[in-house]
């Protein structure tokens, strides 16, 4: 089991942090060990027996051990802290690198506001892990501290305290399965309600547009009134729970009281019953309760929230790269490539055939949806065909080590990545130690001189949020002209530019050695190609502009139409 | 442990949790309340406590079992030390006759454990009734107000309104009986206590003095440290965000390790805030965890001193003891108190959401569909007290096509928005095949005009209701392919069946999803406020024909920013300020430069 594993393994990584955590325990239970035996011998040896002096100084022993409990406590929260931070930070890590290598693989962007509610499973994990490591552990170490106390007082004392105990106990861990099911339902009805009445109010002005009021209102309602079922048979078990509280908690001080006039006649003194209650009353009850609702709440949340973070952050199995090193020739060959997102889906791309020499420039022309980003993605290596071979230089794409991959091709889709960091830091993204004589070269040839010289040079700082749609596609621009790679793939990389900038990127890229593939996003990246590759949908054919004219039914349509007068289009 | 989530102070139904722990969401200052008078304000609270008193009333007969409960298990709960310390002093005396002293303890606490049972559902069953109650009336009563409700709040905050603070309201009944159900015991022990022997009582009260100090230096201490270490947390959120936004060239240059690595930079100042805070809690929890002990010690010495005088029985020892841990219990009721004044602010929160008055519509139903001819009269929009939109008057004859164009921020989203009622006009009308807007039925209206955004937000499950959303599910495909949508839709795993958040899709793909609802509408009136703006430009070309030849019957308002567009469109409205500055075919409009201008590309920003 996952979960378990990763609580486990928490725990063990730090042997320093649990030896501290079980030394001070010891301190912190002093009172659970000690309080019986100071009141008992307080009255007993002190009050009882007219030496008031006697009585004070044993409570001062009582007032000692609470202030060594606090002591302990502190510590014993610091070592708490020592665990559980790490455990965060691993938690973190996981969740990070998970949902990067899955987004990356899958291509499905969670949103925000997954990101966010991840980030709180974290927290939650946590905090719920920091409390329940605190609760059994004190438990454990109060209830010790009771047996030794009971037993030093009176031993025949002891039956009378533990088997209600343990009686209490076992109710509470016969519970324990139901109340963490309804437990689990209610966190997830809460979050389920909020999702939706989140998708409620993003969708106002939708919902009103298509009058779908009462179905929206509907859809709510469910999920409100299941989570209202919910907490209501969750408030019904917790009454029911309270026995077991009952049971280990109230039943020992009423056994106690039932054979105190056995006991006396055995010989214990008004002392030891009131030792023993207080025993009782004061480290037992509490300890039991707050087992009961730590283990009972947060053991429960505990479970879900890391079941939560495995399952959405589990990285997708490795796909196999092959070892082989990248050939020389960059010669890029489609034979019979056939591709569907599922078993249900139209397939994509099938039965495509294509060869592209090195140095070419090929542009990729159809409706959007038609399957041109997968092309791309497909030749990059990134997705896998369901049929056929994809081979660089006569070697399959698979093959090919994926370091090597990544350095031989470079892939800019449309929406352009620029993180915070300095402008140089984005622009050697992907080529670590070029010179700034090369960085300067290539921001002249794609275009972006004005917009770096108004960023402030290659050290300024940049703000993605900051920058328009444009400025961040001239970046990532840039960034795959300085890259080593000799085949470079623009999937419509060049969309917010206006038209006279896509030509200059354009240009800039045909002019540079390698390569190209532009999945053209307006017609006139065609026009520049030397070959052209038409996906209709029904098939996909090849050749120069000319030849395509000549061919592709919805080529010359597309054309004729582009050519008309209209021409300011945006 | 440190408390630093909203959600970890969530009510769980179980008395046991610590309501004094501090921190919760919802108390942000309520974006418009600032316009509000002094008077409104007060007679606003009036309102806020009036609905919670309609919690009270929903929650059906729960609170008066609660507070029944509640309360004669705080009297039994303040009657028992006494009855065990009495217990006690018989039945540690060799040859005393027992009597009826154990038999009454054993009915104390049988009483305290069924009271503190039915306590328990009653607050938790209650609270869910409450809750759900208002929630539904929230969600109700937003969808009435409809989208402009959007611009009083903004949407995280409506959420918090109907979900946290609905539940913090659900919660009052329940915190106002449990406050004073622990006032009981609290205020009773120091009595008992006194009426043990009133040196207890000093000592007592002393005590507690010390118990309020400690707590509020704890909240002061707490709250600093603690933004530390959210702001750590929002920067990695941040920049997980913008990873995210990368996802595709993340995984063509294979850098996801170098990404993880540039996430969680800011983990090890989330570390140093995390220890710091834990530090500071462990710190307070100490000081607050010692208090009730010395208290009870300090309590049970002045009670052996007075023992030895011969003025106490061990039994009262063991019950003063008792009493003050009970009496302790009244920083709870604070607590407890404290909550309820959250309560009341939620409630005035969630009253500000139901005040917001809801759309009336009119009762008109026309039988037979007109052609669809739109007409504004004399039309004047204002937001937040500015008018966008001023004197328009214009007429699209039923079945035309209209091109709306002009500069961004020039009021064409406002004017698609009043021409099929999203918002209503501040002065003038709009009318629909003669009828005004506002006598329509909502039905009426609704079937009647269909409308596409830039970016369309989807509901339903799969992609088929998406599109279909009140019509039969056959219509999906063919307005699919109106769309340029269907064979997109086709490729995906489950074709459409696809659950919407399971499709991989563009901006350009959710518009084509957002235009195919639409069209599967089949109002009289299409209005497509920027709808295929994320279009590549073949893609447009196929919509565009839909919109000229199968639509064609139908009237249609088109805000565009495209030259293209407005050339097919029968007449264009070109605004500028807020005011017509042009109604006319698009080739006569083109002779003025300055419409021309309108279409002109400027920077290398998005077109």
């Amino acid at each position: 089991m996952r979960v378990r594993d990763l609580l486990w393994q928490a725990v063990r990584r730090r042997p320093r942090h649990l030896a501290r955590l079980l030394c001070w325990s010891f301190a912190e239970a002093a009172p659970s060990f000690v309080s019986g035996q100071a009141i008992a011998h307080a009255l007993d040896d002190g009050f009882g027996s007219g030496r008031p002096l006697v009585g004070l100084g044993w409570l001062m022993i009582l007032a000692a051990a609470w202030l060594t409990a606090a002591l302990g406590a502190r510590q014993v929260l610091l070592a708490i802290a020592g665990i559980v931070e790490p455990f965060r930070d691993t938690l973190l890590r996981q969740v990070v690198e998970g949902t990067l290598h899955r987004t990356a693989t899958s291509g499905m962007r969670p949103d925000t506001g997954a990101v966010a509610r991840l980030n709180r499973q974290v927290e939650l994990a946590r905090d719920s892990f920091g409390a329940v490591i605190a609760v059994v552990r004190s438990f454990l170490f109060s209830i010790m501290g009771v047996v030794f106390g009971v037993l030093t007082l009176m031993g025949a004392v002891l039956p009378l305290v533990v088997l209600p105990l343990l009686a209490g106990l076992s109710l509470f861990l016969m519970s324990l399965p139901a109340m963490a099911r309804l437990q689990r339902r209610l966190i997830l009805a809460e979050e389920r309600t909020a999702s939706s009445v989140a998708a409620m109010v993003d969708g106002l002005r939708d919902v009103a547009a298509c009058g779908a009021e009462e179905r929206v209102a509907a859809g709510v309602q469910q999920d409100v009134e299941f989570q209202a079922r919910t907490s209501q048979a969750l408030a019904r078990l917790t009454a029911v729970r309270t026995l077991s509280l009952a049971v280990g908690g109230w039943l020992p001080i009423l056994m106690v009281l039932a054979a105190t006039p056995a006991l006396v006649r055995d010989g214990a003194t008004a002392g030891i019953i009131l030792g023993t209650l207080t025993y009782v009353a004061q480290s037992l009850t509490p300890a039991l309760g707050s087992l009961v609702q730590g283990v009972g709440v947060n053991g429960v949340r505990l479970v879900v929230a890391l079941e939560r973070i495995v399952t959405t952050s589990a990285r997708p199995p490795a796909t196999s790269t092959g070892s082989a090193d990248m050939p020389r020739g960059m010669l890029l060959r489609l034979r019979g490539v056939t591709f569907a997102y599922g078993p249900d889906a139209d397939p994509v791309v099938s039965d495509l055939d294509l060869a592209v020499r090195d140095g070419d420039h090929l542009a990729v022309v159809g409706p959007s949806g038609i399957g041109k980003s997968t092309v791309a993605a497909l030749i990059a290596g990134i997705l896998r065909p369901d049929g056929g071979r994809i081979l660089i230089g006569g070697v399959p794409v698979d093959a090919i080590d994926r370091a090597a991959m990544c350095r031989a091709r470079v892939l800019i889709p449309q929406e352009a990545y620029v993180f915070r960091g300095t402008l140089g830091e984005n622009l050697t993204y992907m080529a670590e130690g070029r010179s700034q004589a090369d960085i300067d070269k290539a921001v002249d040839a794609v275009g972006m001189t004005e917009l770096a010289a108004r960023l402030g040079g290659c050290a300024a700082e940049v703000d993605p949020s900051e920058l328009s749609a444009g400025e961040r596609q001239l970046i990532a621009l840039t960034r795959a002209y300085l890259s080593p790679a000799r085949l470079v793939l623009l999937d419509e990389a060049t969309c917010h530019l206006d038209p006279a900038a896509e030509a200059r990127a354009e240009e800039a890229f045909a002019a540079r050695d390698g390569t190209l593939i532009v999945i053209a996003h307006r017609l006139t990246s065609a026009l520049r190609a030397r070959r052209v590759l038409v996906m209709d949908g029904a098939r996909a054919q090849v050749g120069t502009h000319e030849e395509m004219v000549a061919a592709s039914p919805l080529y010359r349509d597309l054309m004729g139409r582009w050519e008309a007068p209209v021409t300011a289009e945006a | 442990m440190p408390d630093t989530q909203a959600a970890s102070g969530r009510v769980t139904g179980s008395r046991a949790s610590d309501p004094t722990v501090p921190g919760d969401g919802g108390d942000t200052p309520a974006p418009g309340t600032g316009a509000e008078s002094g008077i409104g304000r007060a007679s606003d609270a009036r309102r806020a406590d009036r609905l919670l008193l309609e919690v009270l009333h929903r929650s059906g007969r729960w609170p008066a079992v609660y507070a029944v409960a509640a309360l004669a298990g705080a009297v039994v709960e303040l009657l028992l030390p006494g009855a065990l310390g009495r217990a006690v002093d018989v039945l540690v005396t060799p040859g005393a006759a027992t009597g009826d002293a154990f038999l009454i303890c054993v009915a104390l606490v049988v009483t305290v454990v069924a009271c503190d049972a039915v306590a328990v559902l009653a607050a938790g069953a209650g609270g869910a009734q409450a809750a759900r109650w208002l929630r539904e009336r929230v969600v109700r009563h937003v969808l009435a107000v409809g989208p402009a409700i959007s611009r009083r709040f903004p949407a995280g905050d409506l959420v918090t309104r109907a979900g946290a603070n609905a539940e913090e309201v659900g919660a009052a009944p329940e915190a106002l009986i449990t406050a004073v159900a622990l006032l009981v015991p609290a205020g009773g022990s120091l009595i008992a206590l006194a009426l043990i022997d009133p040196w207890l009582a000093v000592a007592f009260s002393a005590g507690l003095v010390l118990i309020g100090i400690v707590l509020r230096a704890f909240l002061r201490e707490t709250t600093s440290v603690a933004t530390g270490y959210q702001e750590a947390q929002s920067d990695i959120a941040s920049r997980m965000v913008d990873a995210l936004s990368g996802a595709r060239t993340i995984a063509a240059a294979g850098t996801e390790d170098l990404e993880t690595r540039r996430v969680l930079a800011p983990l090890t100042r989330l570390r140093e805030y995390g220890m710091a805070l834990w530090s500071v809690n462990a710190r307070a929890g100490v000081q607050a965890a010692i208090v009730v002990p010395l208290l009870e010690t300090a309590v049970i010495g002045v009670g052996g001193i007075r023992l030895s005088a011969g003025e106490l029985s061990v039994g009262e020892l063991f019950a003063a003891a008792r009493y003050a841990v009970l009496g302790a219990g009244i920083g709870s009721a604070l607590g407890y108190l404290n909550r309820l004044g959250r309560a009341r602010s939620a409630a005035r929160r969630v009253h500000q959401v139901l005040r917001r008055p809801a759309v009336a519509y009119g009762e008109h139903d026309p039988r037979d569909q007109g052609p669809g001819r739109l007409e504004l009269r004399d039309v004047t929009v204002s937001v937040e007290g500015k008018p966008v939109l001023r004197d328009i008057d214009l007429v699209v004859p039923g079945g035309a096509a209209m091109a709306v164009v002009g500069r961004s921020g020039s009021g064409k989203s406002l004017l698609a928005a009043v021409a099929g009622r999203l918002t209503d006009p501040d002065r003038g009308e709009v009318l629909l095949d003669g009828v005004p807007l506002r006598r329509l039925s909502r039905t009426a209206l609704r079937r009647s005009v269909a409308y596409a955004f830039g970016r369309p937000v989807l509901f339903g499950s799969t992609l088929a209701e998406a599109i279909t959303v009140e019509r039969p599910s056959g219509v999906a495909r063919g307005a699919a392919r109106a769309a340029a949508a269907d064979a997109f839709i086709r490729r995906l795993p489950h074709s459409y069946d696809t659950p919407i958040d399971e499709a991989p899709m563009s901006g350009g793909e959710r518009q084509r999803i957002g235009l195919a609802r639409a069209f599967a509408h089949g109002g009289r009136l299409l209005i497509l406020d920027d709808a295929t703006s994320s279009l590549d430009t073949v893609t447009e070309h196929q919509v565009a024909r839909a919109l000229t030849e199968e639509l064609r019957d139908r009237t249609r308002v088109i805000v565009a920013h495209r030259a293209a567009t407005a050339a097919r469109a029968d007449l264009v409205a070109w605004l500028e300020g807020g005011r017509i500055r042009g109604l006319g075919p698009h080739d006569v409009l083109w002779r003025d430069p300055a419409y021309r201008a309108v279409f002109q590309i400027t920077g290398a920003g998005p077109g």
